[in-house]
């Protein structure tokens, strides 16, 4: 601890460009899987945090809410599979809506109020109680869609108030309304008012006690023709574009997380290198190698601890620059990413480790590097 | 009983098919306080005597006792902490950490032994600083030291743990003649005042004024008849 310490207050030019150097890199990791999750949300947010333990989609769907209905007999069907506590239709559908004064899209989520398919993340207001009443999402208050303010389905439809709002379930990168499923009904009739029935896009589902969503989707899938139950994550994961966007942000992150320990673990094999006479003079004086190699691992571990709280006020100061986007700080994810790296760098400088075990004391005679 | 006793020690360094014998049966005893200069030409085993004797180097054959410690057949670990408790060393060198001052370049040994440079650790920094004339350097880094005052924070170093033996190996060979014999000077005065015995190494033989005895080697073979040395060689 004295030897890494005394050397660090000594050297806080370089140790503070390197922390500084970690701080940023991480701080790429923490904005980019922050802008991944608001990505996620703002496609598919709706279906994330909705109730429904299992969404039971039409089988030529192919995972997209927008293709998917589901017909009354299919419904009966899945309610009788064994596991099944609750199932409860669930609508989607795209309307125009005056907001705020003007027309814009909007998506309007339909269930059955009390049932699986309500919103998840409210964080204020109320969940809606009878017809014409909605939870919107946070991240589109602005827009005409706030707490009590009145959303109009066009043309000439249903005028919805805003009763609560939640966090994270935008959909389509659209404002969302979660809406009871006759009003859905009703809004889907302003657009075509000769419809004979309107049918859910989906089911959603309660899984009964003693069952998991993954074998209640199995046994759907086995026992009900032309469906396809997903669990939560699993529709979610199946989103279109969603598989895609996360594929391509893992290269990135990935590369980023392969870079911050290269780093870190060639700089303190520079460093190393570098004092490599001092540690031999430490070696032929008596220093245990277990001393010289847990100095280089607490010095890892302060330069990646400083590296990380940069990161991390970086990464908090520029979410509140683009909360327009959906994103938020999170600190768990934003903790165990400092962890991984911690980790890896810790990984990576056991090369310096290895450079310092192989030291020979007796080197110390010779002179080979003993110069300051 | 000596401090340092060395019977029959020898080293063999196997090259190929080749033995290469650098210390042929050295036999030598250095009492407390008493200062040996070990002379030599250049790769005459003068440096793996020293260093068979501090321990950074195990003999093949022979016994090797330190101040009542058999180290002829420790093992690494052993060799380490016999290292850090018994002997002082002074390399040929400026041999100093670079990142630590003065006087943490004397801290380090009571902090490499567990200690955790206390008041006391402190005290007795300052004091052998004091004594080496370094009072007023010692929150200087060795890179803002001279050659002389770097050698005697390294003496100072040496002397830390109060130990039987300290070796030098080439102390003043980077320094220029006055300041060479103002360290010299010091060595004898800090190692008589503390009883502490001293093998210093050298291969100016104009270093063995300050010595009580000196012994020389050639061919990794000790005598201490300058006579049959030169005939020897």
């Amino acid at each position: 601890m004295f030897l890494a310490l005394k050397e660090m207050r000594r050297a806080k030019v370089r140790f503070g460009l390197l922390a500084g150097a970690v701080g940023l890199l991480v701080f790429l990791i923490l904005f980019q899987q922050a802008l991944l999750t608001g990505l996620i949300n703002q496609f598919i947010g709706a279906l994330k945090n909705q109730s429904g333990e299992v969404l039971v989609y039409n089988g030529q769907a192919r995972k997209n809410l927008d293709g998917s209905i589901i017909l009354p007999d299919q419904q009966a069907a899945i309610a009788e599979v064994e596991g099944v506590a609750v199932a409860s239709p669930f609508g989607q559908a795209t309307f125009t809506v005056t907001a705020d004064g003007d027309e814009t899209d909007a998506v309007i989520f339909g269930y059955q109020l009390g049932n699986p398919g309500e919103p998840t993340t409210l964080i204020s207001g109320r969940l809606p109680e009878g017809a014409d009443e909605a939870v919107a999402s946070e991240k589109d208050a602005d827009a005409g869609f706030a707490l009590g303010d009145v959303v109009r389905v066009e043309p000439g439809g249903a005028s919805i108030t805003i009763v609560g709002v939640a966090r994270d379930i935008n959909y389509s990168v659209a404002p969302v309304l979660f809406v009871d499923f006759a009003t859905f009904e009703a809004a889907k009739r302003t657009r075509n008012p000769d419809a004979a029935a309107i049918l859910p896009s989906a089911i959603a589902i309660e899984v009964a006690a003693g069952s998991t969503p993954a074998q209640v989707a199995a046994r759907i899938n086995d026992q009900v023709d032309g469906v396809e139950a997903l669990t939560r994550q699993e529709a979610v994961d199946g989103s279109p574009g969603v598989s895609s966007v996360r594929t391509s942000f893992a290269i990135i992150l990935g590369l980023f997380y392969l870079v911050v320990p290269l780093v870190t673990g060639l700089f303190f094999l520079i460093v190393t290198f570098q004092k490599a006479s001092a540690l031999t003079l430490l070696r032929a004086i008596g220093a245990p190698a277990r001393t010289l190699v847990w100095s280089l691992l607490v010095q890892v571990f302060i330069v990646m601890t400083i590296g990380s709280v940069i990161a991390f006020g970086l990464y908090a100061g520029a979410i509140q620059g683009v909360s327009n986007l959906g994103i938020h700080v999170e600190v768990m994810p934003a903790v165990i990413t400092s962890v991984v790296v911690l980790a890896l760098a810790l990984l990576t400088s056991l090369v310096a480790v290895r450079r310092v075990l192989r030291l020979d004391p007796l080197s110390a005679t010779t002179g080979a590097g003993i110069a300051l | 009983m000596s401090v340092l006793d060395m019977r029959d020690v020898r080293k063999v360094y196997r090259s190929g098919d080749a033995d290469i014998i650098a210390l042929d049966h050295a036999t030598l005893q250095v009492d407390h306080g008493e200062i040996v200069a070990l002379l030599g030409p250049s790769g005459s085993g003068k440096t793996t005597l020293l260093s068979i004797a501090g321990g950074l180097l195990t003999p093949t054959e022979g016994t090797v006792v330190v101040d009542g410690h058999d180290i002829s057949a420790y093992n690494a670990k052993q060799l380490t902490e016999f290292r850090r408790e018994n002997v002082g060393f002074v390399f040929q060198s400026v041999n100093l950490v670079p990142f630590l001052n003065a006087e943490e370049n004397l801290l380090v040994v009571d902090e490499l032994g567990g200690g955790k440079g206390g008041k006391t650790a402190k005290g007795r920094a300052r004091q052998l600083l004091e004594e080496l004339g370094l009072g007023s350097r010692m929150r200087n880094l060795p890179a803002q030291l001279s050659g002389g005052e770097r050698q005697r924070v390294a003496i100072g170093r040496a002397l830390f743990n109060n130990p039987k033996l300290v070796l030098f190996d080439e102390p003043t060979s980077a320094l220029d003649t006055k300041i060479g014999a103002q360290v010299m000077e010091l060595i004898r005065t800090e190692m008589k005042s503390r009883d502490t015995a001293a093998v210093i190494v050298t291969h100016d033989s104009r270093m063995t004024d300050y010595a009580d005895r000196t012994v020389r080697i050639v061919d990794g073979r000790l005598t201490t008849n300058s006579a049959e040395a030169t005939a020897t060689h």
